[in-house]
């Protein structure tokens, strides 16, 4: 078990000209659940192919601990067999022409651990997994589900330095998603192992990491616990990639009437919380961009000062809750109601639970308020 | 027992016709008319193709009077191995040759060409374009335009007219084919698999005997039969390349016909000898061989 410590990391094609990862520095602790989340195409797979060993950065370092595993600068460069990982891709890649214990026993194989050793961890983690039934079939018959239990088997069962996971959750149905994702996040505990998981779900990064690691572009959005994300976006791309429903968000001018001040929007006027004053002073008659998340909007009987009214627009019933579709104006904004109440028509009023509320730039679109 | 032969091959239509009997109703007669066409057709290429075999299997069993005196298309008075016991008896030896040179040449050339097709397929480096454009070149190489300076390096090597010589040469230049049919079958299997036996602690060389070769035994199958097939068969380079000490059965059928000219039964007896192994390795690996042609497509996973 180890410690990750990147810095610096660059990743090019084309000679320099399509940057993959610009400058990426980060450390995921030892024993850490970390997930890279982002849009595809953000490099999150590319950066853990390069923890991984499966592919040369053209700068910076990697260590393993205090081991430095990747250097292009100083010619270092331990291939991926020498690092000691574990990993599940997507497509599960199961050897074909091997049992699934064959599978399992593979890498402790390769490592020539001893065949009692070997032949009592498997079986360990089978019953773990609850695949034992399965042991001695061959991966073309198994489910999809059982797939992606042995893959996962065959990565644990062996003493990794890291685990790595990249969309592993991917080709399961909705129901075995939670459930796998459940699992793994208890074994990963028990383990305590160094994770990293790559994915592009929201959910699964909110639910099991300790630490997200928000990417887009080939940069670093913003790091932190799944709350830190969550509670203060550093810019709207983190607030409209975390959370579902997505995040409503409104332009409004700020103004100060009377020695008070307000957003002002097109259809309705909040008054400015007493703490964001201060952050909002620069901006006196410019346009911000106002989020607030679904679940953060209260009904409110009557009208008046500091409401948004809204037409409904559509109702989704989740069952404990339910999401309400409302037009103001020409915009569709979205509200998650778990109040009693069971049908919705007409006008409604909303008031935003002030201290939820997040400020942007409409320029940078970087958080304005702390 | 060739008259019942060709009486077969002539009622082949008239069987059909009878078995279409029932469906013909609904059949416009147009469409009959042109499946009558197609079957005609198809019936009078097997034949035109067939004959010369046909010819061959009959005349060697003629003793070699009767081979010049009777019809080639019917079998003879009698029955009669002679032919067959006189070729194997001045074919034995050269038999031997060509098994040499063709399992020696077959196992070289895989042998490269599948390590080869594993490199450029699974793992990219420099100028990795340039040697497949280079390797798949060599696939069109024409042979007469190499002979020359072959024939001198090989004699210069001291090969000339040895099994050695002639297993060296087919290894290389049936290398570029083999490369270019394994390299199919090879890039079909995911890279996922390949990174995941890397991650799994396995070099190269150890994911190739322990997860390439194991996943593609129909390749390898496929292959076998193709280079044996064609090794077994070639002339060109038995003749030029050997000849003397080293002969191989293509070139020894050869020099059959110059020198007993007269003796049809030994030659075509001798030609079925020939035949024989590659029947054989098609009769065995057949079912294979169908799969692999397909198999292409089909990924490892």
């Amino acid at each position: 078990m180890a410690s990750i410590t990147i810095k610096d990391m660059t990743v090019s094609y084309n000679k320099g000209k399509t940057l993959v990862l610009d400058n990426l520095s980060l450390k995921v602790e030892d024993g850490e659940f970390c997930v890279f989340l982002g849009p595809s195409g953000c490099g999150k797979t590319t950066a853990m192919h390069c923890i991984a060993g499966l592919l040369k950065p053209q700068g910076g370092e990697i260590y393993f601990g205090d081991k430095l595993v990747t250097a292009p600068r100083k010619g270092v460069f331990e291939q991926p067999q020498e690092r000691n990982i574990a990993m599940v891709f997507q497509e599960y890649a199961l050897y074909p022409h091997m049992t699934v214990r064959q599978n399992m026993s593979f890498a402790l194989e390769t490592m020539k651990t001893p065949k009692d050793e070997i032949a009592r961890r498997v079986e360990a983690m089978a019953d773990m997994l609850a695949i034992t039934p399965l042991l001695d079939r061959r991966p073309a018959q198994l489910s999809g589900g059982q797939r992606q239990r042995v893959a996962l088997g065959r990565a644990m069962v062996r003493d990794a330095n890291v685990f790595m996971l990249d969309e592993p959750l991917g080709n399961l149905d909705a129901k075995l998603r939670e459930q796998v994702r459940y699992e793994l996040k208890k074994i990963q505990r028990k383990l305590g192992i160094t994770t990293v998981y790559v994915t592009h779900d929201q959910t699964e990064a909110m639910t099991m990491a300790d630490h997200i690691v928000l990417m887009n572009g080939g940069h670093i959005v913003q790091e932190g616990t799944p709350s830190d994300l969550y509670d203060h976006p550093v810019n709207l791309f983190a607030a409209i990639f975390l959370g579902t429903p997505k995040i409503n968000q409104f332009d409004c001018v700020v103004t100060k009437k009377n020695g008070a001040w307000f957003f002002e929007h097109e259809y309705f006027t909040l008054p400015v919380p007493q703490d964001m004053v201060e952050c909002v002073k620069p901006y006196e008659g410019k346009v911000i961009i106002l989020g607030i998340r679904p679940s953060d909007l209260v009904l409110v009987e009557g009208s008046g000062e500091g409401c948004i009214t809204g037409v409904v627009d559509g109702v989704e019933p989740l069952g404990e809750a339910y999401l309400v579709y409302l037009k103001v104006g020409e915009q569709v904004i979205v509200f998650k109601y778990n109040g009693e109440q069971d049908s919705f028509s007409g006008q409604l009023n909303l008031r935003p639970n002030a201290a939820k509320i997040h400020l942007f730039d409409k320029d940078t679109e970087n958080r304005i308020n702390a | 027992m060739a008259a019942v032969e060709i009486a077969k091959t002539m009622a082949a239509p008239e069987k059909k016709k009878t078995m279409e009997a029932p469906v013909k109703e609904k059949v416009p007669v147009h469409m009959t008319i042109l499946r009558v066409v197609y079957y005609a057709i198809m019936i009078v290429t097997v034949l035109l193709y067939l004959l010369p075999f046909w010819t061959t299997v009959t005349t060697s069993l003629k003793t070699n009077n009767e081979a010049m005196t009777t019809n080639p298309l019917v079998f003879g008075s009698e029955l009669s191995v002679e032919g067959y016991v006189e070729s194997f008896e001045e074919l034995s030896e050269s038999l031997v040759t060509s098994l040499l040179v063709t399992l020696g040449g077959a196992f070289g050339s895989m042998a490269l060409g599948s390590v080869c097709a594993y490199g450029l397929s699974k793992f990219r480096f420099k100028f990795d374009g340039v040697f497949f454009l280079l390797l798949s070149a060599a696939i069109y190489l024409p042979y007469q335009a190499i002979l020359v300076p072959l024939f001198k390096t090989v004699s210069s090597l001291g090969l000339y007219d040895s099994v050695w010589g002639l297993i060296i040469i087919h290894s290389i230049y049936g290398m570029p084919m083999c490369m270019s049919m394994f390299r199919g079958f090879y890039a079909d299997i995911p890279d996922a698999l390949i990174k995941q036996a890397m991650v799994d602690g396995n070099g190269p060389w150890q994911i190739y005997w322990k997860i390439v070769l194991p996943n593609t035994t129909i390749a390898t199958v496929t292959v076998l039969v193709f280079q044996c097939t064609s090794v077994w068969n070639e002339l060109l380079f038995a003749m030029t390349m050997a000849g003397s000490w080293t002969t191989p059965a293509t070139l020894a059928l050869n020099q059959m016909v110059g020198s007993l000219s007269a003796n049809f039964s030994t030659q075509m007896a001798g030609s079925i000898w020939l035949t024989l192994p590659v029947l054989v390795l098609y009769m065995f690996l057949g079912k294979y061989l169908i799969r692999g042609y397909m198999a292409g497509a089909v990924t490892a996973s």
